[in-house]
């Protein structure tokens, strides 16, 4: 029975205290297609500042609960440099409702298309909604799985701390 | 001096790769016998313009499908500017998936990966994608032997190959794809056979985008060849074609989606037996369907199930608000075969009627509708969420007898009718709690129609129903209901209690849960009730632990069309631990 308490204990004491290190994680250049067709290097949109990346689904109920807050966010901190990168998961089989979704809920975010979640796996989104949070130099800030109600607070707390880091960078520089 | 250089050329090599991954690990015990255990272990590595993949399994036994320990896929990438090339588990979608959409989809165990080679060359108005490589497809059948719920009993293998083309002028796209399977196809025969089929599909497609609507439409042939006496000579030809239409409105967006599937017209028994029919539509096609996918738990239960080589069928979807407050979602959507079936004299099916481009809804040609209506209200600065809704389905889904004469007609089939009414409240305190209720009431027929008329007299024209009530007696409705409560505090735990109830006893089924201490202690201790409770702790923001302990009916999961029989769990123990590293 120890043992088995032990290893539990390891199980979780491991990727938590690698988890809390993931600050320095760095992401590839990803290329993503957005919805007007064209295809976008994650380089490139971060030139004007952090993005956060939400993963999403028109199946999905609480994705949708959540992109409501993330459209403020959006507006919110624009001016700040920061946007949100709503990134749809949804297959062939209904990736044409998302355009049609977009514009009649009238969200002003940037939308990717990701149909064979290849940019979700690169980015470790195994759940629906995954909130990836990164900086300006392609890292990743922050991870969020899964949305309850109240989350929008931590949400908008990170991209707050991260907006804030950002500005002492270039006030050090 | 040499370790100093070591140190030195690990710690260059380390400062430029970049690694994540992240791990997901599920066991689930129950009393009725119900066990899995496995862990996923995904690990992404990158180099400058390389990046790797490698999925890690260990399980015994998984939840679907068979055990494996060790490296279950793995991918290599070079991805600079334009060019990109990828080497190992490719899971490539070509257009909307009509010639190629092949997934890993692990809820229903469903894996049609390509393992090849594939290279890309992207620009922004021009795109082209060559691929090569062997797809290993399982599936369950209940046409092979050894069929069961859990692990594939059938097995195929193609050797692909193929080219995609895109073109950008403006805002129009002209697309053309290519690809040949040489397939190795085991057929029902003693001793077992393996026949070498070749299949191979053509499509061209167009779409155009503006900022007031955007269409896209694709038609695709298919030809397959069956390697005979020395030489390929033709088996079958098919075609199939899909288009969407979006139109943009300042309250509201409307889609809508047309389906035309005639890559074989089989008889109405046979229709979904992949083993004797062979060289129509391939598994690694996954086209669009014309199903809604339902966001509730008891519509998702009687999903249609799309017949991918005959079904024509629409889906119209209009959404938008009334005001910033209040949106609303109305959804249409009809489908069936593109002949209606009729026995000859000798009872055997044969083609009658060819139905028009749009579907209708003649029982002799198995169709389905689905109407689906909502309305979300959002106050109080967006802490109070309220969405009720209202789905109603009809879906033909065997035929088992239809005998027409010159006075006479006799038909028979199975049918599912549905009506659901979804209701959902959530309530966000400003202190992080919050509370949410689903609520879904379900009033379902399921059963046989027989349908008798002679010299213009309908002589029988009633259902028989497949629900009995606890005196063994036929009755036309099942009551299905479905509630859960979750209270939660943001953003580190939540806890769900639900319950899954049914009315009634099916002829065919044994549908009884085993009573748990749960459902005794909560006082609602019925045998057709299913009740759990699920903790759900955030331990990190990038780890989630989940428990649940209770009950779970089971029944139909279906995504995309592809629908799976989940077994019930009873009595037992779920455990979920999820890390991103």
């Amino acid at each position: 029975m120890k043992r088995i308490l032990y290893l539990i204990l390891v199980l979780i004491a491991l990727p938590t205290s690698y988890a809390e290190q993931k600050r320095e994680m760095m992401l590839p250049d990803l290329s993503i297609k957005l919805i007007d067709g064209k295809q976008d290097r994650l380089s490139s949109l971060l030139e004007n500042g952090p993005i956060l990346v939400n993963f999403w689904a028109t199946w999905c109920a609480p994705c949708k609960k959540e992109m409501i807050f993330l459209e403020e966010f959006h507006k919110k901190y624009s001016d700040q440099g920061f946007r949100v990168l709503a990134i749809s998961t949804d297959s062939p089989k209904s990736m044409s409702k998302v355009k049609s979704y977009i514009r009649a809920k009238k969200h002003t975010f940037l939308v990717g298309l990701d149909p064979n979640q290849e940019v979700a796996k690169k980015m470790n989104a195994m759940v629906m909604p995954t909130v990836v949070l990164i900086d300006k130099d392609r890292k990743v800030s922050w991870y969020h799985q899964g949305f309850i109600p109240g989350d929008e607070n931590e949400i908008e707390a990170q991209i707050l701390q991260l907006l804030n880091a950002d500005r002492t960078k270039v006030g050090d520089k | 001096m040499n370790k100093i250089i070591i140190f030195g050329a690990i710690s260059t090599l380390y400062a430029q790769f970049s690694f994540s991954g992240n791990t997901e690990t599920r066991l689930a015990e129950s009393s009725s016998g119900y066990y899995y255990n496995e862990t996923l272990i995904n690990t992404n590595l990158q180099y400058g313009a390389f990046t790797n993949w490698i999925q890690l399994e260990y399980s015994d036994p998984p939840e679907l499908g068979r055990s494996i320990n060790g490296v279950r896929k793995m991918r290599l990438e070079y991805d600079n500017g334009p060019v990109k090339l990828k080497l190992g588990d490719l899971y490539e979608i070509w257009g909307r998936g009509l010639v190629l959409n092949s997934v890993d989809d692990q809820s229903i165990d469903r894996d049609t990966g390509i393992r090849g080679l594939t290279l890309m060359y992207n620009t922004q108005s021009f795109s082209t994608q060559f691929i090569a490589g062997k797809a290993d497809i399982s599936q369950s059948t209940i046409n092979a032997l050894g069929f069961n719920n859990r692990t594939h009993n059938y097995h195929v293998s193609h050797n692909l190959y193929g080219l995609n083309v895109n073109k950008l002028f403006g805002n129009h796209n002209l697309g053309f794809s290519f690809l040949q399977g040489l397939e190795k196809h085991p057929v029902n025969t003693f001793p077992t056979d393996t026949l070498n089929i070749k299949n191979q599909l053509h499509s061209a497609s167009y779409s155009y985008m503006n900022s007031s609507f955007d269409f896209y439409t694709e038609y695709i042939m298919s030809r397959s060849y069956e390697f005979n006496e020395d030489k390929w000579g033709s088996h079958a030809t098919g075609k199939g074609l899909y288009s969407n239409l979006n139109l943009y409105f300042n309250l509201f967006s409307l889609n809508l989606e047309y389906i035309n599937y005639r890559y074989a017209m089989i008889d109405p028994i046979s229709r979904f037996n992949i083993v004797d029919y062979y060289g129509y539509n391939q598994p690694y096609q996954n086209p669009p369907v014309a199903v809604h996918i339902h966001e509730n738990i008891l519509m998702n239960r009687v999903s249609h199930q799309t017949d991918f080589n005959n079904e024509v069928g629409y889906k119209a979807e209009l959404i938008g608000s009334f005001s910033d407050n209040i949106e609303f979602l109305t959804i249409l959507s009809q489908s069936n075969r593109t002949h209606s079936w009729v026995m000859d004299e000798n009872f055997m099916w044969k083609k009658d009627k060819e139905l028009s481009f749009l579907p209708k809804f003649d029982p002799a040609a198995m169709p389905f509708r689905d109407f689906y209506t909502e309305l979300t209200f959002r106050t109080m600065q967006n802490n109070m969420f309220l969405k009720i809704g209202y789905a109603d389905m009809e879906d033909i889904i065997d035929l088992l007898q239809n005998t027409v004469t010159d006075s006479s007609q006799s038909l028979t089939y199975s049918i599912t009718d549905a009506q659901t009414i979804p209701l959902n409240f959530s309530y966000s305190f400003s202190n992080g709690w919050s509370i949410e209720s689903k609520i879904e009431l379900q009033w379902l027929t399921k059963g046989y129609w027989w349908y008798e008329e002679k010299n213009n007299d309908v002589l029988a024209d009633s259902l028989m129903s497949i629900f009995l009530d606890d005196d063994g007696k036929r009755i036309d409705k099942e009551k299905n209901s479905f509630f859960s409560f979750t209270v939660s505090k943001s953003p580190k735990w939540s806890i769900t209690l639900t319950s899954d109830k049914t009315s009634v006893k099916e002829s065919f089924l044994e549908n009884k849960s085993i009573i748990n201490p749960l459902e005794k202690f909560l006082g609602i201790d019925q045998e057709r009730n299913w009740v759990n409770v699920e903790f759900v702790y955030h331990i990190t923001s990038s780890m989630r632990f989940s428990l649940l302990y209770g009950s779970l009916k089971g029944g139909l999961i279906c995504t995309n069309g592809v629908c799976r029989i989940i077994e019930p769990f009873d009595d037992g123990f779920k455990i979920g631990l999820s890390t991103v590293f």
